[in-house]
């Protein structure tokens, strides 16, 4: 019944393309003339550069933050090829094992693991020693430590202790006082935590036994939470003097809440990492200590064994474990060195 | 209203019956039950230290309470509305930190406190908006469901955060602001007052304004809510959006607490705003809930975080004691729909 009058607006439909709509580019390229002045001539005998491969626990930790600077600074002195990988956030072998499969599979010179379980990533080292790819260890490390070429960790038991004659001098120790402290941990669990606070029980219990752990609570990785406990415990005893804040969260929230009470200066805090606004803190007395870690210093040395044994083939000379302190911040360390082991991000 | 009772339940007449029966709807009274529980936990934390009970501590259960009664707040709209927010914790993070850096700046340029904190504060509730905002075109536009819009803004608001700090917290803001939270009328400190100025607004705006009864009969029945003439997405915009905002403040309270913009400060806090939410009473299936459940419900969940240090107990009970809490309330909810709610 509508066809009748369909074609006159068919025709409409026809459009003319003008000739303009080729366009052609007049401009010929002309680059690709063969020539030679790219391939800079290295008088060296590097052939070819390394890579190593440098696989962390979590990209969001400022300790790991300072040891990738630490690692970039190293690797481009040394003039070698890094791969920084990991998880953003989750510091789990569950998300860290398919980013140590993934490095393996660019064949790397050199692996740097800082394995987020001792026995999880024990595979994966397996895996790559068999690829022929030597394997470093830095911060934590895997059970069993004969393929690895060497372990290097800052001690978080020495820093416990290390914390525990910081609290002592704070307080004005003397055999015979009593002294309450208490101790704000993440959680029950994580390894460092333990390990510092086993170093500054075990340094109370030989050198300081006038000194009570009064009470322990956990922020979950809050640092409101650590606020609460903290500002709870200065209610609950009047008479507190000093408290060990064991990672950057608890100082930051410990901080806030001696501040908040007025309590600045008469209870000892000494708190653990560098982290930027807490290193200030020391300067404004909120702070009596930090014990701060190297991480920019465990990434050097972990490279500097790799180059050497990739390029000498030669585990001489080589530390099997190595040890690296860490250092107490308090107001007579210089700004020197204060910036230097500052958590940059 | 007697003929309402459902099929399962029998009728009882009589003057036995009808004394139970009023006994039965004030305890059931989700309100009245949270502050018996309420004040014998009290109870039950001075008996066992003496020093609970003190403005002192008083004073941190509310700076506690403050930011999770914010968030909560926001998860009530939503929850009402018959959706969920995951975002509200994340937010706090994020806010936190976009308004400290802006605070750090003004103030190494020498600029005042409240000039600074101002506009440290407009900052911050700008981030909440447009977090809202996001989550109302995903639900509305992109027709994500609530739970899964606000759990792509909760994880790109919490990297973003974790981005820009690189986990570290951003201090070097007005000096003095951390001052603010010392309470100087009885427990009460100027953020606090603040967000009980807040939650009256709160309360006017879900039991006594339109905003509310659009929420609730959009929780109720989206289909009839349209078909009676609402604009059901502009609605849903204005709750995510108020959200979000609500949010941004709870980040500025703990900015003002800790002094510093920490990447991490609110993670996680969405449970805590869920826990408190259902424990005041709001079914998440949408269009119950009352503010003032919400906020017993988060005076019950920070009272129990103060109460366990100050009795020594170790903290991960106040995961178990929230757990029975959340069954409990959840429990008295479906009894009070079988006895229909009468008398």
């Amino acid at each position: 019944m509508l066809g009748l009058r369909t074609s006159s607006s068919a025709v409409r439909g026809l459009v003319i393309a003008g000739a303009a709509s080729v366009v052609l580019a007049a401009c010929g390229s002309s680059t690709p003339a063969p020539s030679t002045s790219s391939a800079a001539p290295e008088s060296s005998a590097p052939a070819k550069s390394l890579t190593i491969a440098f696989v962390m626990g979590a990209e969001a930790d400022p300790f790991f933050k300072a040891m990738k600077v630490g690692a970039e600074a190293e690797a481009a002195a040394k003039g070698v090829t890094l791969i920084w990988q990991g998880d953003p956030s989750q510091y789990s072998p569950a998300t860290q094992i398919p980013f140590v499969d993934q490095v393996l599979a660019q064949h790397p010179d050199g692996l740097v693991l800082i394995p987020t379980d001792p026995d999880a990533l024990q595979a994966s080292v397996a895996k790559a020693t068999a690829a022929g790819i030597p394997v470093v260890n830095v911060d934590t490390h895997v059970t069993d430590l004969t393929d690895v070429l060497s372990f290097i960790t800052g001690d978080n038991t020495d820093g416990g202790a290390k914390a525990a004659d910081a609290m002592a001098a704070a307080i004005g120790y003397t055999d015979g006082g009593k002294y309450k402290v208490v101790v704000g941990l993440t959680s029950a669990t994580a390894t460092t935590n333990v390990a510092r606070l086993e170093g500054f029980k075990a340094a109370i219990a030989s050198k300081y036994p006038g000194i009570e752990i009064v009470d322990v609570a956990y922020s979950q990785s809050q640092p409101a939470t650590a606020n609460t406990n903290v500002s709870n415990w200065l209610t609950k005893y009047p008479d507190l003097n000093g408290i060990f804040a064991i990672d950057g969260t608890n100082a930051t929230g410990a901080a806030s809440a001696l501040q908040a009470k007025g309590l600045t200066g008469k209870v000892a805090l000494v708190g653990y990492d560098a982290y930027p606004d807490n290193v200030a803190k020391i300067k404004a007395g909120i702070f009596t200590a930090l014990i701060a870690q190297d991480p920019a210093a465990e990434a050097k040395q972990a490279i500097d064994d790799l180059v050497q044994f990739i390029t000498t083939k030669d585990k001489a000379g080589i530390v099997h474990e190595v040890v690296i302190p860490n250092v107490v911040l308090d107001k007579n360390t210089s700004d020197a060195d204060l910036a230097k082991y500052t958590y940059v991000s | 209203m007697s003929t309402t009772a459902t099929p399962g339940a029998t009728v009882e007449p009589g003057s036995k019956s009808h004394g139970r029966s009023r006994l039965l709807g004030i305890v059931s009274n989700q309100q009245v039950l949270l502050l018996i529980v309420w004040l014998a936990m009290i109870g039950l934390f001075t008996a066992l230290n003496r020093i609970f009970f003190s403005v002192d501590v008083a004073g941190n259960v509310l700076l506690d309470w403050g930011p999770v009664v914010l968030i909560a707040l926001a998860e009530t709209f939503v929850v009402v509305s018959g959706g969920i927010d995951l975002s509200v914790g994340a937010v706090i993070g994020l806010s936190g930190v976009v308004a400290a850096y802006v605070m750090q700046d003004m103030t190494t340029k020498g600029q005042g406190q409240w000039p600074t904190l101002l506009v440290g504060l407009v900052v911050a509730l700008a981030v909440g908006a447009i977090v809202g905002l996001t989550n109302a075109l995903l639900i509305n536009k992109a027709r994500l469901v609530p739970f899964i819009a606000t759990l792509a803004t909760l994880g790109a608001a919490g990297g973003l955060s974790i981005v820009l700090t690189g986990g570290s917290p951003i201090g070097g803001g007005p000096p003095n602001a951390i001052e603010l939270s010392v309470p100087w009328f009885g427990p009460f400190s100027t953020p606090v007052l603040i967000v009980v100025v807040i939650v009256v607004l709160c309360w006017l705006a879900l039991h006594k304004a339109r905003l509310g009864r659009y929420t609730y009969a959009i929780g109720s029945n989206s289909f009839a809510a349209r078909a009676a003439g609402i604009n059901v997405q502009r609605h849903l915009t204005k709750v995510y959006v108020l959200s979000g905002v609500l949010s941004s403040l709870a980040g500025m309270f703990l900015y003002l607490r800790l002094g510093s913009g920490a990447p991490t400060s609110g993670a996680g806090m969405e449970l805590d705003a869920i826990a408190a939410v259902v424990i005041g009473g709001a079914a998440l299936s949408g269009g119950v809930g009352k503010v003032t459940g919400t906020v017993l419900g988060a005076l019950i969940l920070t009272t129990v975080t103060s109460g366990l240090i100050i009795i020594g107990v170790a903290p991960n009970w106040k995961q178990v004691v929230v757990a029975v809490l959340i069954a409990v309330a959840v429990a008295v909810q479906g009894f009070r729909r079988n006895e229909g709610a009468s008398a």
